[in-house]
């Protein structure tokens, strides 16, 4: 490179004298820094020397012939410093051509490239592809009128429309349409939920006096019609509509035997508490009726409940049927029909004898006192009969609790504990 | 010596594209070139009188040679004032940076 060549010369960067004309006098140097360069060059002789140097300041060996070479010299090492200087020393015409240069280069280059991009969309054929007849173009121009949208639609068109429900063909607005559908064909998420709440209020309503489907612990005082308000408040307190009121409803004791399959029941079961002797029968006869310990309720499932063991059912009839009392379902193949028939006629002989089977709604313990003497009272005439019995029974239930614990497994915690407290009670 | 100063420049010249190139400066400038049309729509328009250039034409197969002498005086005219400024400054530039090398 001439640039490293020059370099080696010593590595005068400083002193670059000009680009000299043939003529030594007619000097001109329009760069600013080459003037300051040819006054640096006065002083030194040493450095850079250059023609004007040489005629300033003559060197120092004035002979002829050394002269000669020393003209010599100069004209390489002039050649090499024009060389060395060939960018910089330039005048700026001369670096505006060469910028001019490279920038039609790039400017040609970038018009080549694209010529290259043309020919290959032509010859793949894509390359009128985003081309549109005239027809469409005038079909689908920008609409810019006012009122209008640029698809040239009216803005609120719809709103005020009305759609005849084929269901009911009644006129409904268009933006309430879709709900009043949902409610008009019955069908849909919402509908549903709404039209079981409906019923299951509509039997809270009827059956408040007999079989307390779907009440809840806010029926414990009151069984009668107040449970009819405290439904209606229970309703405003969650989302009627939520899905999470169904979730947590599966998991409790609500379910019916009888019940329709889309119906939510909002209870775990029954207090017998507020339950007469007629209605505590009938209960016992459709349904588990094994009290929760956590909530003193009936459980409202089936005579085969998962849950609640057969023995505990049994119990739970004893308790409040006599000892005489007995599934209604067979299990086992003891011999629960002698019972049958003497103990239909020790539960009528009960049921006959009203007293203090109008059960008080205080606490369980002293309802269970009162009720033992309530129904003692009633079973000291048949006791004398049924002593042996009842022993017997307590032996079967004894084994039947020890059959049950071998045969179903017992779910909860509180399966345990009552059989005990009505082992108290026998 | 003029003579020799022609060539001098020549080989200036050739010196100074090496440079553009070793550095990379060129491509950058390239580059810079490029996107600057395409922001400006100079692509855009070349596009289109392109496509009426075709259509006049009418040919089965259009060729690079037909394209190009039809193409690059248009493109050439149609480069905006300030893209052509902007791309010189930098030259200039980089001229004077690499000038003292």
């Amino acid at each position: 490179m001439m640039q490293q060549q020059c370099r080696r010369d010593g590595g005068r960067a400083e002193a670059r004298p000009p680009t000299l004309p043939s003529a030594p006098g007619s000097f001109v140097s329009p760069h600013p820094t080459v003037g300051r360069q040819l006054l640096k060059l006065v002083p030194t002789v040493q450095r850079g020397p250059g023609l004007w140097a040489l005629f300033l300041n003559p060197l120092p060996c004035c002979r002829p012939l050394c002269y000669e070479q020393s003209e010599r010299r100069l004209h390489k090492s002039l050649q090499m410093k024009m060389e060395e200087m060939s960018l910089s020393g330039l005048d700026n015409s001369k670096l505006e051509a060469i910028a001019q240069e490279i920038y039609a280069d790039l400017v040609e280059d970038s018009c080549l490239g694209f010529c290259f991009e043309v020919h290959r969309a032509v010859k793949c054929g894509y390359f009128f592809l985003d081309d549109t007849d005239p027809d469409s173009m005038k079909d689908f121009e920008i609409v810019d009128q006012p009122g209008l949208d640029i698809f040239g639609q009216v803005f609120n068109q719809w709103k005020s429309k009305e759609c005849v429900c084929p269901n009911c063909s009644r006129s409904i607005a268009a933006s309430r349409f879709a709900p009043h559908l949902e409610k008009c064909l019955g069908m849909g998420r919402n509908s549903s939920r709404i039209a079981n709440r409906r019923i299951a209020n509509s039997n809270n309503m009827n059956k408040s006096e007999s079989d307390q489907e779907d009440n809840d612990d806010i029926n414990d005082n009151d069984w009668s019609y107040g449970s009819e308000k405290k439904a209606k408040k229970r309703k405003s307190d969650k989302n009627p509509n939520s899905p999470r009121r169904s979730k947590s409803l599966k998991h409790k004791n609500g379910e019916l035997s009888n019940s329709d399959p889309f119906k939510y029941n909002n209870s775990t079961g029954i207090s017998y508490e507020t339950l007469g002797p007629e209605e505590l029968r009938s209960l016992l006869t459709t349904q588990c009726g094994v009290i929760s310990e956590h909530t003193k309720k009936m459980c409202t499932r089936s005579l085969r409940c998962p849950q609640h063991t057969d023995e505990q059912r049994r119990a739970v009839r004893i308790y409040f049927l006599g000892p005489s009392a007995v599934l209604p379902e067979v299990e086992s193949s003891l011999d629960n029909d002698s019972f049958d028939m003497t103990d239909s006629q020790a539960l009528i002989s009960r049921l006959q004898w009203d007293g203090s089977s109008d059960l008080s709604p205080s606490d369980s313990g002293s309802s269970k006192t009162s009720e033992n003497q309530g129904w003692g009272l009633g079973t000291n005439s048949s006791e004398s009969r049924k002593t042996k019995k009842k022993k017997s029974h307590l032996s079967l239930v004894g084994t039947a609790s020890g059959l049950g614990s071998n045969k179903k497994k017992k779910p909860k915690p509180p399966a345990p504990p009552t059989p005990s407290i009505y082992d108290d009670i026998n | 010596m003029v003579v020799s100063k022609m060539n001098k420049d020549a080989q200036m010249r050739a010196a100074i594209n090496q440079k553009l190139i070793e550095t990379g400066e060129r491509e950058l400038l390239k580059e810079l070139l490029r996107a600057k049309l395409i922001e400006c729509g100079w692509k855009d328009q070349l596009k289109a009188h392109c496509k009426e250039v075709i259509k006049e034409k009418v040919l089965e197969h259009v060729t690079v040679d037909d394209l190009v002498p039809e193409i690059t005086p248009k493109g050439r005219a149609l480069v905006p004032e300030s893209v052509k400024k902007e791309l010189l400054q930098r030259i200039r530039t980089f001229l004077a940076q690499h000038a003292s090398l």
